[in-house]
């Protein structure tokens, strides 16, 4: 929480310091919008602070995002977010700024949402006997946003990089293709969040380009990779899967019912490449796994293991 | 005996102002020219290092020497705290060194301007300030020269001269 504080200006922070310590320690969201109360999201919860967000407040706070050089953000300016120190995620919204019709810039920026990063280690230990079994599985992780898709995938990664002793498991070569800096939280290239020690991450690299560069450049055993969606991406899965790599991939959706309708993951589907599908939904806590299935879609039971969270 | 000591005190001091006056003609040349290619190398900071501006203005201060040097100090140490803006920390900075420099009111104003601009942009529109600011600092610097051609020496024998008429009136 240090490294959010850090950045925000002294008038948020000090609103938000008063706070309860359980308020704060579930607080997944702030946000700020300029001539608008402030605005956080804790457990799920919206609540607004009885504090006007001011023209300098936003002033000051793209002042510690950018460290007062705006040209140093250009590239996080284009996509719409910046990450910082922690690995937290701050998304901007604005005046966009054109260049031959595609987004060039924000400005004028009036809103920032602070997405506040937990790592919740262990998320996915309960998972590891179904998808390991002499080697790692072909995995799709389904989910709809907000589920804690990303949680679980980042603890495989962190389980496959760093192996698991007590269950047999060596440690495998990971590689990451993190578009969205958002599995690895990385600044300048080095990853916030623990990942293990034997991981290699393209941050922010377009996913089908990067699959492949890793595997030529890499040669990870095992290539993580956060939402496929996109026309390109199901020709690198392709590739990728019959390249001797496996995969642990995540897609959005509710179930494997109902992304066998998505086009583009149906032609995935129809290669049947994946060997388990993990279907994550948000339950009592973001996270809960509702069902592990098997190749031809069949229920796989959840050990009792350790209660994640 | 008093005469002739007084007499060379009269000769000492007006010849010393006259060469302190000429030093503020060869001074603003060379500051100016420290000026531009610190300028030069900001923009490489900001074109291929994408170095923010803090980081960038501590590597120029150990670059330059005094007392420009002391500006991008000032200027970096003001830029610690996040309740300022670029354009407050550089004027402020620019007002605290400003006596220690030889440089003219016109050149201020150039600075200034630059200044509201400093991180604002992206890097392309950074980089023509840059070199739109440069482009004054030149034209500054063509005049300084002529200036320090035309007057330097001048003021220099202009300086013990008038000493020795002093001396000459009051013998």
């Amino acid at each position: 929480m240090d490294s959010v504080f850090s950045i925000l200006p002294r008038n948020i922070g000090d609103q938000l310091r008063v706070l309860p310590e359980a308020v704060q320690d579930c607080m997944e969201e702030i946000r700020v919008r300029i001539a608008r109360p402030l605005e956080i999201m804790a457990g799920g919860e919206p609540h607004f602070l009885p504090y006007v967000v001011t023209y300098e407040d936003s002033d000051q706070l793209l002042n510690a995002l950018s460290q007062f050089s705006l040209y140093t953000i250009e590239e996080e300016l284009r996509r719409g977010y910046v990450t910082i120190e922690g690995g937290h995620r701050v998304g901007l919204a604005g005046k966009v700024v054109l260049e031959n019709s595609s987004v060039k810039a924000i400005r004028d920026i009036s809103s920032f949402n602070i997405r506040i990063a937990r790592q919740k280690i262990g998320a996915a230990e309960r998972l590891v006997p179904l998808l390991f079994d002499g080697s790692w599985k072909h995995t799709l992780l389904i989910g709809a946003p907000q589920t804690g898709k990303t949680t679980l995938l980042r603890d495989i990664a962190r389980i496959v990089s760093s192996g698991m002793d007590s269950k047999g498991i060596g440690s495998r070569k990971v590689g990451i293709v993190d578009e969205r800096s958002e599995i690895a939280g990385c600044v300048r290239g080095i990853p916030q969040l623990e990942l293990g020690p034997r991981v290699d991450i393209l941050d922010s690299c377009p996913k089908a380009e990067g699959m492949m560069m890793l595997i030529r450049s890499m040669s990870p055993d095992v290539l993580v990779v956060d939402e496929i969606g996109r026309k390109e991406d199901t020709e690198a899965v392709l590739e990728a899967a019959n390249a001797g790599i496996k995969l642990i991939i995540t897609t959005h959706g509710n179930s494997l019912e109902e992304i066998r309708k998505r086009p583009i993951i149906q032609r995935i589907l129809d290669e049947h490449i994946f060997e388990r599908f993990v279907e994550v939904t948000r339950g009592a806590a973001p996270g809960t796994i509702s069902t592990v299935r098997d190749a031809s879609g069949k229920e796989l039971r959840l050990g009792t293991g350790a209660a994640y969270v | 005996m008093f005469k002739v000591i007084g007499a060379a005190f009269i000769l000492l001091a007006t010849t010393w102002s006259g060469f302190e006056i000429a030093r503020g003609f060869t001074e603003r040349p060379r500051q100016l020219r420290q000026l531009k290619s610190s300028l030069q190398a900001l923009e490489a900071e900001i074109m291929y290092g994408h170095t923010p501006l803090r980081d960038a203005s501590l590597k120029l201060s150990k670059q330059l020497p005094q007392p420009l040097s002391l500006f991008f100090t000032a200027f970096a140490s003001k830029m610690e705290n996040n309740e300022t803006t670029v354009r407050d920390a550089w004027t402020e900075s620019l007002q605290e060194v400003w006596k220690s420099l030889s440089l003219k009111q016109s050149e201020y104003e150039i600075l200034v301007q630059f200044g509201e601009t400093l991180g604002r942009h992206d890097r392309m529109s950074q980089q023509k300030q840059i070199i739109l600011t440069l482009t004054h600092l030149e034209r500054e610097e063509k005049e300084a020269l002529d200036r320090q051609s035309k007057y330097e020496k001048m003021i220099k024998s202009l300086g013990f001269l008038s000493g020795l008429l002093l001396i000459i009136i009051l013998l």
